[in-house]
């Protein structure tokens, strides 16, 4: 066996690393455009993380058929961010040290904000595809991240003034919701809703009652659900989320708790209670980030649907997919408007865009990076049939309507009872 | 002094101390910034493996709560910063450690008054959920968002102006003070009070019967050890940026566990052993999605089962049978 | 509070204990006899719902009680099944071995059960309804309680007295309760302590599989359903007393009056109160209520 000295170890170790280096800065002009998908591919958001890898697998395959972006081809690089900051923090350093400047993806809250200040200090660019939280248009705000989708305002402000549109004998309303950051504000932000359409839209003034605070990851709700029985109210609003929800539902029949109130409104469950509970899913509406039905002759939306139905039999996508579709179509407008991919040309080219996407045209705001669209709810109610469940109305609300004034740099205020 | 076996220990200790601190400082000019992330997590993540072995090799304590002391270190540090940024870092440092051995008498004090191993580990686990509720529920402590936006610190000491604000230094900063905590882990470790630990591990009544106050001791190593993780705690504020209140749930407290099981508790590096190595495969295996349970559940139970000397007992074994067999003489313990 | 809504609180606070006995009872059992804390009980518990649901929704029934009550059985025998397995594969090897170890590798163990729950059964929620007779609510008075409620807590009642009789009355509830006091003199008087020790385990995850079934339709099936239950199942037996079943059973009332009376004081700090009460109750008698005194 040849002994390998010290010195043959270094200098190879040296040649190494600089030939390494080398190629990247060539091939960062001639190679595939690379964007860095970083999304919880393991851990509690998975099933999330799921749907928008798929979205944005076709979102790019669709892009690379039709010739690619300024001629080149484009290609994801995907990391799992497990929906801690720790992880994600690193996924983004690796990636834009590697010189990935463009990345979609993020579904947690804390990734968000614990990105923002990497993506400002690195020159990089991120576009979240369906995180919740508020801040990262307001107090958090930096003008290297952009949310493309509904904003947590617009979601739940589009929910009241429907109520108010519909339901304008529906004055008296109650909330079902966690008791974490997210319930809390989905909630005030409804409060304003109803608050502002209400008197605007049915001449009349609602009547808010404390809402119940629910517990959240526990396996019994049936405590809280007795506070919320001692209530008389008409309308009730629900952002109890996931499995949480549907535990809730299911022990809140027992109670006959659903049947008291005459209109359900749920913030963003999407199909998941309906799919979880069946033919015993309470009558309600709900916001989806994209609903296929609602969005049918719209052609980029049909061609969505039939790529996402071959490429994993599932032809009712869940609303993220929709997202990181979306935000991918977004970075793709954005760069062949500013012929670069420079994360300045195209954070200017961002700000101010208007796209098609598959809900439709959006626009991104450029004063607070957030995008202004239609906001979609369905009325999910339950059917006799194998699936349980059927759609019986679908909405889109302007989002230009009930969309919050942009603020950055200050938190979000709203109207009190 | 020292007897000339101690003494051989300790130089072999400070030698391998020096090694692993020069290869971390050379790491920067060779690595990317996301692999420099990953390596001042590291160092942090030996420190954790290290003060949680201390409890369970030394002290015979298995601790399911060591993320409470964490997550301490890290808020103190983060509340400090943003709230007091005029304070030197180096107070909010000492304030960390503070708080972790504070909240570990606390938390002693009501888990200890058991003898059984078993009531412990679910107690610390409790405690845990119970801070991880606790900062959800404070504003002061940011809820659910956690507290974001922490700078890296600027550090004056007497003539010495060190800004770490900048780019990536705060990771040498990391390796100093790192290098420093487990210096101090060493010497309790090797020192009176590790070996009185050791008597207490090996046989508490007949430590109890020789005058020893078994309840303090463990409380004071409990105490040691909370204290030295929440320094490690504050060093990750800076780095991370962001706190979150998942630092105090137990799914970060099994990593000090996993760390130590896999490197091998019987070593004072094995923590530090597996922590890398667990580094090295969560890296590799970044970009695959899901199987992460599986992986890490099924790779723990074949450690478990079939090396429970861990990574460095399998090493340490395979190097005395590679002696035995060149030399043909029985080798020394070692 | 006026009497139907004590009633309610009552009836929520036993619902809560019965639900949370069942998930504990095969824990303690364990621990009683092995001194071993299995962390992985969760992940069994969660595989006995998966299995009946699975039953329940391939073969038809959902809808019946006997269908709900066999399906529940069924996936009493197929994790007790598992358990001998695990007891074979993993538990004996580490007999010698430090409880810590042990520990450990229970640990990992629900690792592989949260990891093969999502391979084999997907990442989604599934629900599935009470049976038809426990769907709705029963009206006592002026009060209603919700049918699946008196299901759960009779489940409980149930199990604890099926139990009790298993421990206390039957020749192998004595082998069982003699070996847990003292092996050694056991294994002297020709008793086949590993066997016994394999039965207990066998026995105990053949409870949490049947906890599964029985429990499940009382909340939403996912993969996250292992980690719902541990925090408040490891309250339980460790305020009633680390390996006593009976203890399981008083803590459990007790803890689930707290939390639902709790719930009405407090309504703004939902939990706070359970970790409270574990601390107050650990501070008086850090045994448990029905814990024996134990040696190191």
């Amino acid at each position: 066996m040849t002994h390998i000295t010290r010195r043959d170890f270094l200098i190879s170790g040296a040649a190494l690393a600089a030939a390494g280096a080398l190629p990247t800065a060539w091939a960062q002009q001639r190679g595939p455009l690379r964007i860095g998908l970083i999304t919880p591919l393991s851990g509690p958001q998975e099933f999330i993380g799921s749907y928008v890898k798929n979205g944005a697998e076709i979102a790019v395959d669709q892009i690379n058929k039709a010739g690619g972006v300024l001629g080149r081809q484009l290609a994801l690089v995907t990391r799992d961010d497990k929906a801690n900051p720790a992880a994600g923090v690193a996924a983004a350093r690796e990636l834009l040290t590697d010189g990935v400047n463009l990345h979609i993806g993020v579904i947690s809250s804390t990734v968000t904000l614990a990105l923002g200040p990497v993506m400002q200090q690195d020159n990089g660019v991120l576009l979240t595809t369906g995180a919740g939280t508020e801040k990262m248009n307001h107090e958090n705000y930096t003008p290297n991240v952009f949310r493309i989708g509904d904003s947590p305002d617009a979601r739940a402000r589009g929910q009241a003034r429907l109520m108010a549109q519909r339901y304008p004998n529906v004055t008296r309303w109650t909330g079902l919701i966690p008791d974490h950051e997210y319930g809390r504000t989905t909630w005030a932000i409804f409060v304003d809703g109803l608050l502002e359409f209400y008197p605007a839209l049915a001449g009349k003034k609602p009547e808010v009652l404390d809402p119940v605070l629910m517990p959240y990851g526990v396996s019994d709700f049936r405590n809280s659900i007795t506070l919320a029985m001692r209530q008389s109210a008409d309308g009730c609003f629900n952002s109890t989320y996931g499995g949480d929800a549907i535990t809730m539902f299911q022990q809140a029949r027992g109670f006959g708790l659903v049947q008291r109130y005459k209109i359900l409104v749920d913030a963003a469950n999407e199909f998941l209670i309906a799919r979880g509970m069946k033919s015993a899913v309470p009558p309600m509406w709900t916001g989806m980030h994209y609903y296929p039905e609602a969005n049918k002759g719209n052609p980029m939306s049909d061609r969505f649907i039939a790529d996402y139905t071959a490429k994993t039999k599932d032809a009712e996508p869940m609303g993220w997919a929709a997202e990181a579709h979306s935000a991918i179509y977004a970075l793709a407008r954005a760069i062949e408007k500013g012929k670069s991919a420079e994360s300045k040309a195209v954070i200017q080219n961002l700000k101010g865009l208007t796209w098609d996407t598959v809900t439709g045209p959006r626009t991104l705001r450029p004063e607070d990076n957030q995008a202004i669209k239609d906001t979609e709810l369905v009325f999910i109610e339950p059917a006799n049939t194998e699936k349980g469940y059927q759609v019986t109305q679908y909405v889109k609300v302007d989002g230009r309507s009930v969309i919050f004034p942009p603020s950055p740099g200050k938190a979000m205020t709203f109207r009190k009872p | 002094m020292m007897p000339a076996e101690a003494r051989a220990a300790r130089n072999r200790f400070l030698a391998t101390l020096l090694c692993v601190v020069v290869a971390g400082a050379i790491f920067p000019s060779v690595a990317n910034r996301g692999l420099v992330f990953i390596a001042g997590l590291l160092w942090i993540n030996v420190v954790f493996g290290l003060a949680f072995n201390l409890l369970f090799a030394t002290g015979g304590i298995l601790s399911f709560g060591q993320a409470m002391f964490y997550a301490v270190g890290a808020y103190a540090a983060s509340v400090l910063s943003l709230r007091l940024p005029e304070l030197p870092f180096l107070w909010a440092l000492l304030v960390s450690g503070l708080a972790g051995a504070g909240l570990a008498v606390v938390a002693g004090t009501v888990a200890l008054r058991r003898s059984e191993g078993v009531y412990f580990a679910v107690l610390t686990l409790a405690f845990g959920e119970l801070l991880h509720i606790v900062i959800t529920k404070s504003t002061l402590l940011g809820r659910n968002d956690g507290l974001n936006g922490i700078r890296r610190p600027v550090i004056d000491i007497g003539m010495l102006h060190l800004d770490f604000s900048a780019g990536d230094a705060f990771y040498y900063f990391i390796l100093v003070v790192c290098a420093f905590l487990v210096g101090v882990l060493w010497m309790v470790t090797h020192g009176a009070f590790g070996r009185a630990l050791l008597a207490i591990r090996q046989e508490a009544q007949r430590a109890e019967f020789l005058g020893m106050p078994v309840q303090r001791y463990r409380l004071i190593a409990f105490a040691i050890s909370g204290a030295i993780t929440a320094v490690a705690g504050a060093l990750a504020a800076p780095w991370l940026q962001i706190v979150t209140p998942d630092l105090a749930r137990w799914s970060n407290s099994t990593n000090p566990i996993l760390f130590t099981l896999l490197g091998g508790s019987g070593f004072f590096w094995g923590p530090a052993a597996g922590a890398a190595i667990l580094s090295v495969v969560f890296y590799t295996t970044r970009t695959l999605a899901g199987i992460a349970d599986l992986a890490t559940g099924g790779m723990l139970l074949v450690v478990v089962l079939s090396l429970p000397g861990g990574v460095l007992g399998l090493l340490n074994a395979v190097r005395q049978r590679a002696t035995r067999r060149h030399s043909g003489t029985e080798a020394a313990d070692g | 509070m006026g009497l139907a809504e004590w009633a309610t609180t009552l009836v929520n606070a036993m619902t809560w204990a019965m639900a949370t006995f069942l998930v504990a009872a095969g824990l303690t059992l364990i621990f009683g006899i092995l001194h071993i804390l299995n962390f992985s009980h969760g992940g069994f518990f969660m595989i006995g719902a998966y299995v009946a649901f699975t039953l329940l929704t391939r073969l038809g029934g959902a809808n019946s009680f006997s269908a709900y009550l066999l399906a529940a059985c069924a996936a009493a025998v197929v994790v007790a099944l598992l358990g001998a397995l695990v007891d074979r594969v993993i538990l004996q090897r580490l007999r010698r071995v430090e409880d810590a170890y042990v520990l450990i590798a229970t640990y990992a163990l629900l690792l592989v059960c949260e990891g093969g729950t999502k391979l084999i059964w997907g990442l989604g929620y599934q629900s599935l309804q009470p049976p038809s007779p426990f769907e709705g609510a029963v009206v006592v008075g002026n009060f209603a309680v919700p049918a699946f409620s008196l299901f759960v807590i009779g489940a409980g009642l149930a199990v604890f007295a099926g139990l009790e009789w298993l421990l206390g009355r039957t020749a192998a509830g004595r082998l069982i309760r003699a070996v847990a006091m003292d092996p050694w003199t056991a294994r002297l008087l020709g008793v086949n302590v590993t066997r016994v020790f394999a039965m207990t385990v066998v026995a105990g995850f053949a409870l949490a599989g049947l906890a599964g079934g029985l429990l499940l339709a009382n909340q939403s099936l996912s993969p996250e359903l292992a980690s719902v239950f541990i925090i408040q199942a490891f309250g339980v037996i460790i305020v009633g007393g680390m390996g006593s079943v009976r203890g399981a059973f008083l803590g459990a009332m007790l803890l689930g009056l707290i939390e639902s009376v709790g719930s009405y004081i407090l309504p703004d700090l939902p939990g706070l109160l359970f970790f409270a009460a574990l601390a107050v109750i650990l501070l008086w008698r850090p045994q448990g209520l029905l814990g024996r005194e134990r040696g190191t």
